[in-house]
C-alpha cells in the first residue's frame, strides 16, 4: 500500500528506490485475471496440470498481468505518477502460487519535463531475475 | 528464410483494424487482481476512474499476422515482451479503434534457442479520435528453418 | 583499473539503458567502476561518439560487440573495419571458428560469454557438438547468469586454462556492474583493453550481493 503522502517530482531523487511489493499471484487472483480483466483463460496460466502438459513447471502468471503489476508498483509508491511509457521483457515464466518480489528503483530525473525514469524487476524466490522493464513517469509538481 | 526480405514484404503494412468496447468492469477486475490500490483505477465512482495504465496491452485483433504471412514455426509462438505507450486516459463506454502492423522483424538466439522476434504494433484511438496508446506486442516464433 | 566488460545501452533491441543514465548511476551510487564496454547486440555501432559523457564524468566507455554464433554468443573487442568485413555481425548462425580467426587476424580478441547458458552458451555446444579450437577467454561471470551457470563457466575455464573475464551483460541502467573485471594495467582505449587481454594480468569478479 502507498504510505499515503503525496510525493512529488522535486522530492524524488536519482537512485530512490521503490518499496518491494509482494503480489498475490495465487490461482484464484490469476484464474480472475484471465478470465474477468483480461479474457484469457488458457490453460498455462489458470491450471497447474494444463500447464505442466504444455511443457511448463506450473501454471505461469500472463505477461500482461506481471506488467500490470509493477504499474502497481510505481502507482503505490506514487499514486498520482501518470506512466507514459513502460516497457517489459518476459525473460522466464512468473509461477503461479509462486512467492515473487517486484522491484523499482528511479535511474533517471528530467528537471524539464518532472519525468523520472524506474527500471523494474520481477524476481523469483531464489532471487532471479523474471521479467525486466523500464517506466517513464510522469510525477506530480504540487 | 530470408528475414531481410520477410522484412521488406511485410514490416509497415496495416493488416488490421478492429473496435473494442471498454468495459468499466473488466478496467476494475484487472486493477483489483495487478494490485492497483488508487481510487481512480478501483473505483468506478471515482471521478477521474481511468483503465490502468497497461490495460489495452490485453487487447488482440482478428489476426496475429497479416493475411498470408508464411506459417514460421509450429503454433502462435510465445509473448517475449509489451511496451506500452500511454497518451491519454481510458474511460468505461470508450470505444477504442485498433490498428494494426508489423513494426520489426529481427532474429535472436536465445536461451530457448534460435528464434524469430516480431513486433506487433496496435495503435488505439478512442471515438473522438485522441490517440490513447501504442502496444508494440513481441511475439516469438521458433523457426524449423535456418534463418538467414 | 575496474571494468565492466558486458553492458548494452538502447542500441540494441532489448535494452533500455541510456549511457549517460549508466554514468549518473555509477556516480550516484558509488560504484567503485572506472568504465565499461558497451557490447551491443549483433552489431558494432561505428556511429555514436561517447567522448563528451567520457570527459563528464571521468568514465572510461568503450564500444565492442557481442555476435551470435554456432557455438553460443561471442564478445569482440577490437572491432575494426576489416574485421566488419569479414563477416556480417547481424547473422545468428556465424561459425565460431571463423569468428575466432578472424579476430585474431584483424587484432580483435573474441571471447564467448555466458558459456554456462543453455543453448546460448559454449558448455552446452561442446558438450554436444565437440571442442573448437582457438579459444583464450571466457567470460566466467555474468550478471544474468542463473544458478549452476557460472559455475560452469568457472570449471570450463579452468580445465581448458582459459582467461575468465567478468561483466555485467546490463540491459537496464541499474544492473551495470554486477559482474567486473579489475586488470593491473591502465585501460582507456580498446587498443588498451585488446592488449590488457593478451596479456593475462586481470581477473573477474562478481559483485551481485553488491550493486
Amino acid at each position: 500500500m502507498s504510505d499515503g503522502k503525496r510525493r512529488l517530482f522535486s522530492q524524488v531523487e536519482l537512485g530512490d528506490e521503490l518499496p518491494d511489493l509482494h503480489p498475490d499471484v495465487s490461482m484464484p487472483v490469476v484464474y480472475r485475471f484471465a478470465h474477468d480483466a483480461a479474457y484469457m483463460p488458457a490453460a498455462r496460466f489458470i491450471d497447474h496440470e494444463g500447464a505442466r502438459k504444455e511443457g511448463l513447471p506450473a501454471a505461469i502468471v500472463p505477461g500482461i498481468m506481471s506488467q500490470g503489476l509493477l504499474a502497481s508498483l510505481v502507482h503505490r509508491w506514487c499514486p498520482e505518477a501518470n506512466i507514459l511509457r513502460i516497457d517489459t521483457i518476459f525473460r522466464a515464466p512468473v509461477l503461479v502460487d509462486s512467492d515473487p518480489v517486484c522491484r523499482g528503483v528511479v535511474t533517471a530525473t528530467d528537471d524539464e519535463s518532472r519525468t523520472v525514469e524506474i527500471d523494474l524487476t520481477i524476481v523469483n524466490e531464489s532471487n532471479e531475475t523474471r521479467v525486466v522493464g523500464t517506466a517513464h513517469v510522469a510525477l506530480p509538481v504540487d | 528464410m530470408d528475414v531481410e526480405k520477410l522484412k521488406e514484404d511485410w514490416v509497415g503494412l496495416e493488416f488490421d483494424v478492429v473496435e473494442f468496447e471498454m468495459s468499466g468492469e473488466e478496467m476494475v477486475a484487472w486493477a483489483e487482481t495487478c494490485g492497483e490500490t488508487a481510487p481512480r483505477f478501483t473505483d468506478p465512482g471515482d471521478p477521474d476512474f481511468q483503465a490502468p495504465a497497461t490495460f489495452t496491452a490485453k487487447f488482440l485483433g482478428r489476426r496475429a499476422f497479416p493475411k498470408g504471412f508464411p506459417q514460421i514455426g509450429r503454433g502462435p509462438g510465445f509473448d517475449a515482451g509489451k511496451s506500452v505507450e500511454i497518451h491519454a486516459p481510458v474511460r468505461p463506454g470508450d470505444v477504442l479503434t485498433a490498428r494494426s502492423h508489423i513494426a520489426d522483424i529481427y532474429p535472436k538466439t536465445g536461451r530457448s534457442g534460435p528464434m524469430l522476434f516480431i513486433v506487433h504494433r496496435m495503435i488505439f484511438e478512442n471515438q473522438n479520435g485522441d490517440r490513447v496508446s501504442v502496444v508494440d506486442w513481441r511475439r516469438v516464433l521458433q523457426p524449423e528453418e535456418k534463418l538467414s | 583499473m575496474i571494468l565492466d566488460l558486458h553492458t548494452h545501452s538502447i542500441k540494441s533491441d532489448d535494452a533500455k539503458a541510456r549511457v549517460e543514465n549508466y554514468c549518473q548511476w555509477i556516480r550516484k551510487r558509488e560504484i567503485p567502476l572506472d568504465g565499461f564496454v558497451l557490447t551491443e547486440h549483433r552489431q558494432f555501432d561505428g556511429e555514436s561518439d561517447y567522448r563528451a559523457i567520457e570527459d563528464e564524468f571521468g568514465m572510461v566507455i568503450l564500444k565492442a560487440s557481442e555476435v551470435e554464433t554456432d557455438y553460443g554468443h561471442v564478445l569482440v573487442f577490437g572491432v575494426t573495419p576489416d574485421l566488419l568485413h569479414a563477416f556480417d555481425f547481424a547473422r545468428i548462425d556465424l561459425p565460431l571458428a571463423d569468428v575466432l580467426e578472424e579476430s585474431q587476424r584483424c587484432g580483435a580478441v573474441a571471447v564467448p560469454c555466458h558459456p554456462g547458458r543453455p543453448r546460448v552458451g559454449l558448455c552446452a555446444h561442446i558438450e554436444a557438438r565437440g571442442d573448437v579450437e582457438g579459444v583464450q577467454w571466457i567470460e566466467v561471470f555474468n550478471g544474468g547468469s542463473r544458478s549452476g551457470e557460472d559455475e560452469a563457466s568457472l570449471e570450463l575455464a579452468r580445465k581448458r586454462g582459459y582467461g575468465g573475464i567478468g561483466g555485467s551483460d546490463s540491459h537496464i541502467v541499474s544492473h551495470i556492474g554486477r559482474c567486473v573485471t579489475r586488470f593491473e594495467d591502465s585501460v582507456h582505449s580498446i587498443e588498451q583493453l585488446v592488449s590488457a587481454l593478451r596479456s593475462g594480468r586481470f581477473e573477474a569478479e562478481s559483485w551481485m550481493s553488491k550493486n
